[in-house]
């Protein structure tokens, strides 16, 4: 009753203004279709997915709760403040999305991320994900606390790899298997700063979130894992200009945006896309920023190729499609993003991924 | 609550969503199926409704759905909610002045049915039907599609209100050319040339057909890699290009306008390639997930346009003050292209005449109850803008 008062008196509030010739009155965002009409339980036939978004829905229906509460949802809200610049007349016809990193050439920008603990979703985990990621020619970075042997992943893999650690604990240790994925064929290594993922469910314990957020960052540890590591080494969890400068002066090749899908820090913390411009203005091109945090649309992922990313990490909806479809899944999510990506450029006349810019969109005030 | 306040509601839920679909969703009045009659059609909305009811599922989501998330689609109508008008006075209903004159064709009211695709779909008349409405609504221009059911010819010749054409380039400069001669030859008093849509998805549409086929296949084939085509993007119209269109030019020997526009820099690329009017649009959010509104872009194109050219705008526009607000931001004239199609489903050539009378009488009000006359009295210190 009382809601349908409050609908009923907003509608009527929104008339009357409609009479007197002034506008309606400011709106509520409208919230993101959900997946309407599969009957309850079901899962839909994959080829009838249309995006990314209708992944989550059905590998909810697939997992433990709370197996699923580890991936589930994520951050829209800056995407929702930006909009495209469409720009007509610009052949696009020879699309090409590819984009250079660390000397070699990727299909698209965008990887799959590091994701701790695959075979939580899909008793294949890790091997079927990297069969996925190759067959849509997409680079993976394996997380150090993968399911399956680093070897056993290299060997099922035809794409690029890249390997992922956390700085914590025994040194020795940590550099002994950053060395073995290297000798396994990983070709960076992506540093990850706190550390949400770190039992095998995914989910995040609270001990050592509360840790991370407050380690400060020591670089002559990171120095130290580096030596005698012979591939680009990254860092993941920068979300400051200051601290990609000081990533940078302290010879790091690569920097990865990213506030671990906003389970680190509050609610109130800023979004990954919304820090980017200014980390990307201070990197000033020295090294490749990379971005990830809730990314589901080939619309978002332009969005930071716009705003100065060269490529972006997914973290939940490749697990997504994992859960709901095993390999075939995970391959179609990839491919769709890409192809996503391919007809935003075309809307926006940008033929490459070098001419996309900062006039390519607009942001707006919340 | 009595039946036409309960629909007059449920109408303004729609309006504010831009779909029948979410306004169902979220209607808690929606408690019955009376279809209402051609005398209750009262505001645009109220076509819908209709046709809703009377067409095919799939013909309702071609119409009614936009491209992606349908972000666009729905920032088109809360960008309606950004600009307010400000009233000065009131004039008096008989005093009010609305005739004008767009690259040689006069017209009543600044207002203009957009082409849109297939009217065939719609109403076994077609075409035909639409533009027997349109010039029952006082003469009110008619831009005719190149996806049309009917030939260009016979729509102009079977009514004698004023026909645009709107062209879809073709790779082939020889087979534009044929279509562009045409569409001249019929009497077309000008040429709009679509430039927009270049990779389109109507991801909800595809979304609810999957969902009702029966039996359940695997929806939609995907798109095969190509060597040309490596990331399966809808590729039929990429080769869009300025070099295409300055070959084209001169086949185009009445006024050629540029529909699509959505930044100043293109408008002004526009009139260096010699085009007469920028069309803003955004293909009714059929186009581009998360472009602009075409009524959040206005003012830039405005200012880059300096009175150049005309300028005209779509997507969205449901109501008078709709039209009011784009013509106080600088619009010359508005189009409308779903509004006409709920009009033609729903009651053929009468519900397309009635949808222009009832924007044209709206206008009307809201020129009166804001104290603007005339055309040239709407200008910028009518709106109040809440952009962001
Ligand atoms: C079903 C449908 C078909 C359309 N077909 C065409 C077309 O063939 N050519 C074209 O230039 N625009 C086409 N449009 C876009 C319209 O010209 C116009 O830009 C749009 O409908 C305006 O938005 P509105 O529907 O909110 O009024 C189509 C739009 C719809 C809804």
């Amino acid at each position: 009753m009382k809601i349908n008062l409050i609908t009923r008196r907003k509608t009527l509030a929104g008339m009357g203004s409609l009479a007197a010739a002034a506008s309606l009155p400011a709106q509520q965002p409208t919230p993101l279709p959900k997946l309407i009409g599969e009957r309850p339980g079901r899962i839909t036939p994959l080829g009838d997915l249309v995006n990314v978004l209708e992944f989550e829905p059905m590998a909810e229906r697939k997992l433990a709760s709370a197996t699923y509460a580890s991936v589930a949802g994520g951050d829209r809200t800056f995407f929702e403040r930006i909009t495209l610049r469409p720009r007509m007349m610009v052949s696009t016809v020879d699309l090409d999305l590819t984009v250079e990193l660390f000397g070699e050439k990727m299909f698209a920008p965008i990887l799959v991320g590091p994701t701790a603990g695959q075979q939580a979703f899909h008793p294949d985990g890790e091997l079927a994900m990297v069969r996925a990621a190759s067959a849509a020619k997409t680079v993976m970075v394996v997380s150090s606390e993968s399911s399956y042997s680093i070897d056993k992943i290299a060997a099922a893999s035809k794409t690029t790899l890249w390997y992922q650690v956390y700085p914590e604990g025994d040194l020795n240790a940590i550099q002994a298997r950053a060395k073995q994925a290297i000798q396994a064929g990983c070709k960076a290594l992506c540093i990850t700063l706190g550390a949400p993922f770190r039992n095998a469910t995914g989910a995040p314990s609270p001990a050592s979130v509360a840790g991370a957020k407050n380690a400060p960052l020591n670089w002559a540890y990171i120095d130290k894992l580096r030596q005698g590591i012979g591939v680009p080494v990254l860092l993941k969890g920068i979300m400051s200009a200051e601290e990609a400068d000081a990533a940078i002066k302290n010879g790091v090749q690569g920097i990865v945006v990213s506030n671990h899908g906003g389970l680190l820090t509050s609610a109130a913390a800023a979004s990954t896309l919304e820090v980017l411009p200014s980390i990307a203005d201070a990197v000033s091109g020295r090294v490749p920023v990379l971005i990830d945090g809730s990314f589901r649309r080939g619309t978002d992922i332009f969005k930071a190729l716009a705003l100065g990313a060269r490529a972006v990490l997914l973290g939940r909806p490749p697990l997504w499609a994992l859960a709901a479809y095993g390999q075939d899944g995970v391959q179609n999510l990839l491919e769709k993003l890409q192809t996503e990506v391919g007809r935003t450029m075309g809307g926006c006349g940008k033929p490459t991924i070098k001419s996309i810019d900062r006039t390519s969109v607009k942001i707006h005030d919340a | 609550m009595d039946p036409s306040r309960r629909r007059a509601l449920w109408g303004l839920g729609a309006l504010a969503g831009s779909s029948l679909l979410r306004a169902q969703q979220f209607d808690p009045f929606h408690d019955h199926s009376r279809l209402p009659g051609f005398d209750e059609m009262a505001s645009i909305m109220d076509f819908e409704e209709v046709f809703h009811a009377k067409l095919p599922r799939q013909i309702y989501d071609f119409t009614d759905h936009g491209e992606g998330s349908e972000f666009n689609l729905r920032r088109n109508r809360e960008a309606f909610s950004w600009v307010d008008l400000v009233p000065r006075g009131a004039a008096d209903i008989s005093s009010i002045q609305t005739a004008t004159e767009l690259l040689g064709t006069k017209m009543a009211f600044p207002i203009m049915a957009a082409p849109t695709s297939g009217h065939g779909l719609l109403h076994k008349e077609g075409e035909l039907a639409t533009h027997v409405g349109t010039t029952a609504a006082s003469n009110t221009p008619y831009i005719v599609s190149n996806a049309s059911s009917l030939p260009i010819d016979k729509i102009a010749a079977c009514a004698t209100g004023p026909v645009w054409f709107q062209l879809y380039p073709r790779p082939s400069v020889d087979a534009t050319r044929e279509i562009l001669e045409k569409a001249q030859a019929a009497g077309c008093a000008a040429v709009a040339i679509t430039m927009d849509q270049q990779a389109s998805y109507y991801e909800r549409a595809a979304h609810l057909r999957h969902l009702t086929e029966d039996p359940r296949t695997a929806g939609t084939p995907p798109r095969r890699p190509t060597t040309k085509n490596p990331y399966r993007v809808p590729d039929g119209r990429l080769w869009y290009n300025w070099k295409f269109l300055d070959e084209i030019r001169p086949f185009v020997k009445v006024p050629f306008v540029a529909k699509g526009i959505l930044t100043a820099e293109d408008a002004e690329l526009c009139i260096e390639h010699g085009m007469n009017g920028i069309y803003i649009s955004n293909h009714g959010g059929r186009s581009l997930d998360y472009g602009p509104s075409t009524l959040e872009v206005l003012p830039e194109i405005v200012s880059a346009v300096r009175g150049r050219v005309p300028i005209m705008i779509d997507s969205g526009f449901r109501s008078g003050t709709d039209i009011l607000k784009a013509l106080a931001l600088g619009a010359n004239v508005v189009t409308v292209g779903r509004a006409a199609r709920w009009g033609l489903g729903a009651f053929g050539d009468a519900g397309v005449q009635k949808v222009f009378e009832i924007l044209q009488g709206e206008l009307v009000m809201a020129m009166a109850q804001t104290g603007r006359p005339t055309l040239a009295s709407i200008d910028r210190t009518l709106v109040r803008t809440r952009f962001r």
